[in-house]
């Protein structure tokens, strides 16, 4: 365990320091404007990331999903303009599932497809981050009680642009009778979300990281700029306000971590709602209170900070918000009755299922 | 920079599963007579003849030292007994101060004289603390506390009043700080005592709280004689030993599950119910109560570890608060019943004492205000 962590914690740092060479307001701007970061992205293929989640007899890290989750929040923090955490995830099924892993960008579109007898995919997906960059997208489809994992090249979807908070390049998916470049039978550990789960818990584990960004932010300026004759760190509202946001900072962290540690412990859509419900909130909470410490400077396009609350916006939405999440997660706690709800906490539920995906 | 706080995670591992279903079923069993109004207070409930059943089962105490009366257990299957207690809404509150607070400390700091009395009597739920820190004058501002100790042949003299002191009338022992160095100012000179509360001089006056109970007291010292042997610790050391004794109480789950008998009793009413926003409240309140847990046994493995993670504490403490304080209005929302409490009706009774208990959970163990000034102190500014 303690070394699996450290492995994690290597590869975080060194994200960290590709992200701090390379993302700059002029990247984020030109990937705002349709442009993709090449020059980062072909940095992160050659040192290995794309494939982190992948068994080394595919080629790849053969990390699990906790051990990935310090790099996935360092993608949040700097608000990395790249697929990287989608990516993580498509070469992670793909590779489960037993297919060839494309080269380029590719990213997933969380919706849940129809496949017919003839092998074409039908369906739907409003927003698909990265999909109008990305020659690849993987999605899961149902035909009766079977999953499968579909690999889509995006030239035969109809990728329609839609505008986004992050402006990051986004298009829906209206699929009518596509034919998948490739078809398996989707990992057992994938349920009846399909790809929902992870790519909600990859949205928290990236909330996390950018509220710590935010924080750092928030302390930073507060210890510097003056009113009254003194930092306005000095302030007792301030302060108080940015140890609320310390504390939703921690809150979404921690969750971001247990949705990857029930990821990998086969229990991605338990994980995943959790930590979507918890970062969610924080991603707004956070947000407004960043927006409070920073008052008119930080409400302008020049400078940084909505870099990080227009995703912080973006993230809470995507996957499933904080709302939809607990409804879904209300309704499952209340069917399982009284009896079922302090068990579902602190166990036990049924006996633990083994790694199907590692 | 470099984050201010770090929550390492740490697990449960199955092999505990025994003992958290021996505790269950010896809550399920007791817990059959217990009223709403007892479940509101849990470990605020003193019951020494519970206390004493849970002792008889190697529940209190459970990772001293088999020499001191302990069970020479792990912290976590500490950690899955107490949750287990608070779940169900346990009447603990006898033996939890010197379960959480008073053992550990005098583990920690206590004579071996000390350990060899006091620690076997807590571990049988014989022995019941109360906490004397806070002053008519001196609340938040703890340092400036007047109450004071003269050194007298063979022991100490206190002086002063102590005001607040959960159960002072129905415990055994109070832990108390007082100024043993009148020449020293503020958080120097002060120094704990393990004070038997039936010694002469001390004289308890319950105060009723806002819901008609007394269980909190005011208590006078009138030249009180407490031997040396009961120093706490070292003279003059009593400011550090109090806030790190602090630090393990403010990080546990009854920071954050005060109210959990709230949930199963709503689950309860809502069966058959499709409300939408029912259901979002539910699991809205589920997702924040399964990472404050996380967080508070991450800190468990970090105390564990030898660490002192006083910035993770006040983290949960006040997350925690905010949290077990939003609930009874979460189920104000979702059923809108009136205000009428219904004797003998479990839900009714839980929801009307926890309704008027709430607003100390923010106070007691140190304000909010007080938790986010210290937080804010670790971030740096
Ligand atoms: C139910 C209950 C049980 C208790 N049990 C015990 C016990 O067993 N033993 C014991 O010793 N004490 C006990 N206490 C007392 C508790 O520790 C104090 O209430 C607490 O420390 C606050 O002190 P105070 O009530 O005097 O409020 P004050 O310190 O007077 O504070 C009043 C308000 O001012 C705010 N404030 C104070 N200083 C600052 C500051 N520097 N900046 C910003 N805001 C500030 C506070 O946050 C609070 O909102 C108990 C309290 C309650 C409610």
């Amino acid at each position: 365990m303690s070394t699996e962590l450290n492995i994690g914690e290597l590869f975080a740092e060194q994200m960290d320091r590709v992200l701090s060479d390379s993302v700059s307001r002029e990247l984020l701007i030109s990937v705002e404007n349709g442009q993709s970061a090449d020059t980062l992205w072909n940095t992160l293929e050659e040192l290995g990331f794309l494939l982190a989640l992948v068994d080394e007899e595919n080629g790849g890290s053969g990390l699990g999903w906790e051990d990935v989750e310090p790099t996935l929040r360092c993608c949040g923090r700097h608000g990395a303009p790249v697929p990287l955490p989608e990516t993580l995830l498509a070469n992670w099924v793909l590779a489960a599932s037993g297919l060839a892993l494309p080269t380029g960008l590719v990213t997933v579109s969380p919706a849940l497809y129809q496949l017919d007898g003839n092998d074409k995919l039908h369906g739907g997906d409003s927003g698909v981050t990265w999909a109008p960059l990305c020659e690849n997208i993987v999605a899961i489809a149902k035909r009766d009680a079977n999953r499968y994992v579909c690999l889509l090249s995006q030239e035969q979807c109809q990728v329609e642009p839609q505008e986004t908070l992050t402006r990051e390049p986004t298009g829906a998916l209206d699929l009518v009778g596509v034919t998948p470049s490739a078809i398996a039978e989707a990992p057992r550990t994938i349920g009846g979300l399909g790809l929902l789960p992870y790519l909600a818990s990859l949205r928290s584990v990236q909330i996390g990281g950018a509220l710590e960004e935010l924080l750092s932010l928030c302390v930073e300026y507060a210890n510097t700029r003056e009113q009254f004759g003194r930092p306005i760190g000095k302030f007792q509202a301030i302060q108080h306000a940015i140890a609320e946001l310390a504390s939703q900072t921690a809150a979404a962290q921690v969750a971001g971590q247990y949705a990857c540690r029930q990821i990998d412990a086969d229990n991605a859509e338990r994980g995943g709602m959790i930590a979507k419900i918890r970062a969610g909130q924080a991603a707004g909470r956070g947000a407004e209170i960043a927006h409070q410490v920073f008052g008119a400077i930080g409400f302008t396009d020049e400078h940084s900070l909505h870099y990080l609350t227009r995703r912080l916006w973006q993230w809470r939405c995507d996957a499933g918000s904080e709302f939809w999440w607990s409804e879904r997660l209300g309704q499952k706690t209340i069917a399982a009755g009284a009896d079922g709800l302090w068990p579902s906490i602190a166990g036990p539920t049924e006996l633990r299922k083994t790694h199907a995906l590692r | 920079m470099a984050q201010s706080f770090k929550f390492n995670p740490l697990q449960i591992p199955d092999e505990l599963t025994p003992l958290r279903m021996e505790v269950r079923s010896f809550l399920l069993d007791a817990s059959s007579d217990w009223s709403g109004w007892d479940l509101g207070h849990s470990w605020t409930c003193f019951n020494r003849e519970f206390s004493r059943e849970v002792g008889k089962r190697g529940w209190i105490g459970m990772t001293w030292p088999e020499q001191y009366g302990g069970h020479d257990r792990s912290a976590l299957e500490r950690f899955v007994v107490i949750e287990e207690m608070l779940a169900a809404g346990a009447p603990v509150g006898a033996h939890w101060i010197g379960d959480r607070q008073s053992g550990p400390l005098l583990l920690r700091i206590g004579t071996e004289e000390q350990r060899q009395r006091i620690l076997p009597m807590i571990v049988r739920g014989d022995a019941a603390f109360c906490v004397g820190l806070s002053e008519p004058g001196s609340g938040s501002d703890l340092a400036s506390i007047r109450s004071h100790a003269d050194k007298v042949d063979g022991g100490w003299r206190l002086n002063g009043r102590k005001i607040w002191t959960t159960y002072a009338h129905l415990s055994d022992f109070m832990m108390g700080l007082f100024r043993s160095d009148r020449s020293k100012e503020r958080h120097a000179g002060l120094s704990q005592f393990l004070i038997d509360i039936h010694s002469s001089g001390i004289e308890v006056r319950p105060i009723a709280d806002l819901t008609g109970e007394a269980h909190f007291n005011e208590v006078l010292f009138e030249d009180v004689f407490v031997p040396d042997n009961m120093l706490l610790g070292s003279e003059g050391n009593g400011w550090q030993q109090v806030t790190s004794e602090l630090t393990f109480e403010r990080s546990q789950p009854d920071r954050f599950m005060s109210c959990f008998p709230l949930l199963p009793l709503s689950i309860d009413a809502l069966q058959n119910n499709e409300d939408r926003l029912a259901c979002r409240q539910i699991g809205q309140s589920l997702s924040e109560l399964v990472v404050l847990r996380e967080m508070s046994l991450s800190i468990l493995g970090q105390l564990e570890q030898g660490q002192t993670p006083s910035q993770e504490a006040a983290l949960v403490k006040e997350l925690g608060n905010s949290y077990e304080q939003r609930t009874p209005n979460m189920v104000r929302e979702l059923f809108d019943t009136p205000a009428v409490m219904t004797r003998g009706d479990r839900f009714s009774e839980l929801q009307a004492y926890l309704t008027q208990t709430v607003p100390s959970f923010s106070l007691r163990g140190g304000t909010r205000e007080i938790l986010r000034g210290i937080i804010a102190k670790g971030l740096g500014l």
